[in-house]
C-alpha cells in the first residue's frame, strides 16, 4: 500500500477533514469522521501528514512519542530483512518470507516517517551479529521480532489519543501478528501459542531489544 | 501466560452490562443475519469499500454492542472448528486438523471471556448450519481463510469506537485471529502461493478495517446463523 492520499481519497474528503480536524477536540473530530460515511478510504491512509499536524496541535505529544518508538521498531525489523536479503543466504520460503516481510517493514517506516516529519527520530546503527547470515539464526531471531512487535503495538495501542494513528496502528497491529503466524509455521512452531496475545510495556520492549545488542552506538561524527 | 482478561479489566463498574441492557435489541441483529443465504464468496469480502469506521463517541453502551458484535463472530467461529473436528473429516489432513483444533480452542476461549465480560448482557448462541464447509477439507479450508480474515478486520474496524479501558483485550484478542488467518493461509497457500501476493500469509502491509455492517452483510451471506 503507497501512502498516496490522491489515489486513497479519490474525492478529497479525507484531506478535507484532515485539514478541517486540526485543532479539533476529539469528539468534534470523531463528530465529522462520522459525516464522511461514504468516503472509502483505507485506514492506514488516514495516517497523514495533516492528521498528525492535528494530533499535535491537539497538544498529543503522547502520540508522537507512541510513534517515534514504533518508528525505532519498525526500523530494526526493516534493516533486519533488508540486510538478511542482501546476504543472500536464505533459500525457498523463508527466503520469500523475507522478501515479503522486509517489504512491509520498509512500508511501515515509510508511513511512520511521513507522518512524524521532523520530528521523526534518526535510524540508528544495526549489528544483527550474525543472525541475517545464517537461515536457522535468522529464523529464529525473525520470530523473536514479530512476537515482541505484536506485544509492543498492544501494549501502545490503548495509549494512542488520535483516531486516525490508532487505526493505522491497528491496521500495523495485524500484520505483524500475520509475520509472526508465518515464520512459526515455517519453523515448525505453533503459529499461535495463546488464545490471547499478551501485551508488553515500552520498558519491556526495549530492555528486550537492548538485550538483543542489535543496536549500536554511532561512530563519532558519524 | 497467567490470564490477563478478566471481568474486571473490561468492565469494572458494570456499566458496559448496564447500558447495554438497556438500549439494545438483539433481535435485529439477527433478523439481518439471517436474510441471506448461499456461500461465501471470498473474493467479494474484502475488497469491497473501506468505510471509515469510527462513528459514534466511544462510550460503554457502545463497548457493550461491540463486544456482542465481537461475541456472535466468536460463536460463529468456534462452532464452525467444534464441527469440522467433530466431523472427522480432517482426519486425513493433519496440519488442517492441528490447525482445527488449536484455533477451536482459542475460539471457545475468546466466546468465554466475551460472555464474562457481558454478563447478563451476552446475547445467547445461534443456531448454525454449515452448508457442508465442516464436512469437507477443502473446503473447510477456503471458509477457515476467509472467516480469520474477517475476523481481523472486524476487530480492527472496531477498535477505534472502543474505549481505552476496554480496548486492550480487544489487541490482546486481534492478534490471535490475524495469527490464525496467517496459519491458514501458510496451509492452503504455501509454500508455492501459485495465487501470488493476495494469497500470502500477510497479503499487504496493512491490514484493511471492516465496518460492523459490512462484517454482518457478509456473514447473513454465507447462511451459517440459523437464527
Amino acid at each position: 500500500m503507497r501512502f498516496d492520499i490522491e489515489t486513497l481519497d479519490a474525492d478529497g474528503a479525507l484531506r478535507e477533514t484532515a485539514e478541517a480536524a486540526a485543532g479539533d477536540t476529539r469528539a468534534r473530530f470523531l463528530a465529522k469522521a462520522g459525516l464522511l460515511g461514504g468516503g472509502l478510504v483505507g485506514s492506514a491512509a488516514l495516517l497523514t501528514p495533516e492528521v498528525a499536524d492535528a494530533a499535535r496541535r491537539g497538544g498529543r505529544k503522547g502520540d508522537v512519542a507512541i510513534l517515534n518508538y514504533a518508528l525505532t521498531l519498525e526500523y530494526l525489523e526493516a534493516a533486519f530483512y533488508t540486510r538478511a536479503e542482501r546476504k543472500g543466504a536464505l533459500s525457498g520460503e523463508l527466503a520469500l518470507f523475507a522478501e515479503v516481510v522486509g517489504a512491509h517493514e520498509r512500508a511501515h517506516v515509510k508511513a511512520l516517517k511521513q507522518v512524524l516529519g521532523r520530528k521523526a527520530v534518526a535510524r540508528p546503527r544495526f549489528d544483527f551479529q550474525g543472525t541475517t547470515e545464517d537461515a536457522g539464526q535468522f529464523a529464529a531471531t525473525a520470530q523473536v521480532l514479530e512476537d515482541t512487535g505484536v506485544a509492543a503495538y498492544a501494549g501502545q495501542a490503548p495509549k494512542v489519543k488520535a483516531d486516525a494513528i490508532l487505526e493505522a496502528a491497528l491496521a500495523i497491529h495485524s500484520v505483524e501478528a500475520r509475520h509472526a503466524g508465518w515464520i512459526r509455521d515455517i519453523s515448525g512452531e505453533d503459529p499461535a501459542p495463546e488464545a490471547f496475545d499478551e501485551p508488553l510495556t515500552k520498558k519491556q520492549v526495549l530492555a528486550a531489544v537492548g538485550a538483543t545488542g542489535f543496536i549500536v552506538p554511532r561512530r563519532r561524527g558519524g | 501466560m497467567s490470564e490477563p482478561l478478566t471481568l474486571d479489566l473490561v468492565d469494572q463498574d458494570g456499566a458496559i452490562r448496564e447500558a447495554y441492557e438497556e438500549g439494545f435489541s438483539r433481535s435485529a441483529l439477527f433478523r439481518r443475519a439471517v436474510v441471506g443465504g448461499g456461500t461465501f464468496v471470498a473474493g467479494g469480502l474484502l475488497v469491497g469499500g473501506l468505510p471509515r469506521v469510527a462513528l459514534g463517541k466511544p462510550s460503554a453502551a457502545q463497548d457493550g454492542k461491540i463486544l456482542n458484535f465481537a461475541l456472535l463472530l466468536e460463536y460463529l467461529e468456534s462452532e464452525f472448528y467444534v464441527d469440522a473436528v467433530n466431523k472427522g473429516a480432517l482426519l486425513l489432513e493433519p496440519r488442517l486438523l492441528s490447525f482445527a483444533m488449536t484455533v477451536r480452542d482459542h475460539e471457545l476461549a475468546h466466546v468465554e471471556f466475551l460472555r464474562q465480560a457481558l454478563g447478563g448482557a451476552a446475547i445467547a448462541k445461534p443456531a448454525f448450519d454449515f452448508k457442508g464447509t465442516t464436512e469437507d477439507a477443502e473446503k473447510f479450508a477456503a471458509t477457515a481463510l476467509v472467516l480469520e480474515d474477517t475476523g481481523v478486520a472486524a476487530y480492527n474496524g472496531q477498535g477505534p469506537r472502543l474505549r481505552a479501558r476496554t480496548l486492550p483485550a480487544a489487541a490482546q484478542i486481534v492478534s490471535v485471529e490475524a495469527r490464525h488467518a496467517a496459519w491458514i493461509r501458510h496451509i492452503v497457500h504455501g509454500p508455492g502461493y501459485a495465487g501470488g501476493k493476495k494469497t500470502h500469509p500477510a497479503p499487504a502491509a496493512f491490514d484493511r478495517a471492516l465496518s460492523k455492517s459490512k462484517v454482518e452483510a457478509a456473514v447473513a451471506a454465507t447462511g451459517f446463523i440459523q437464527g
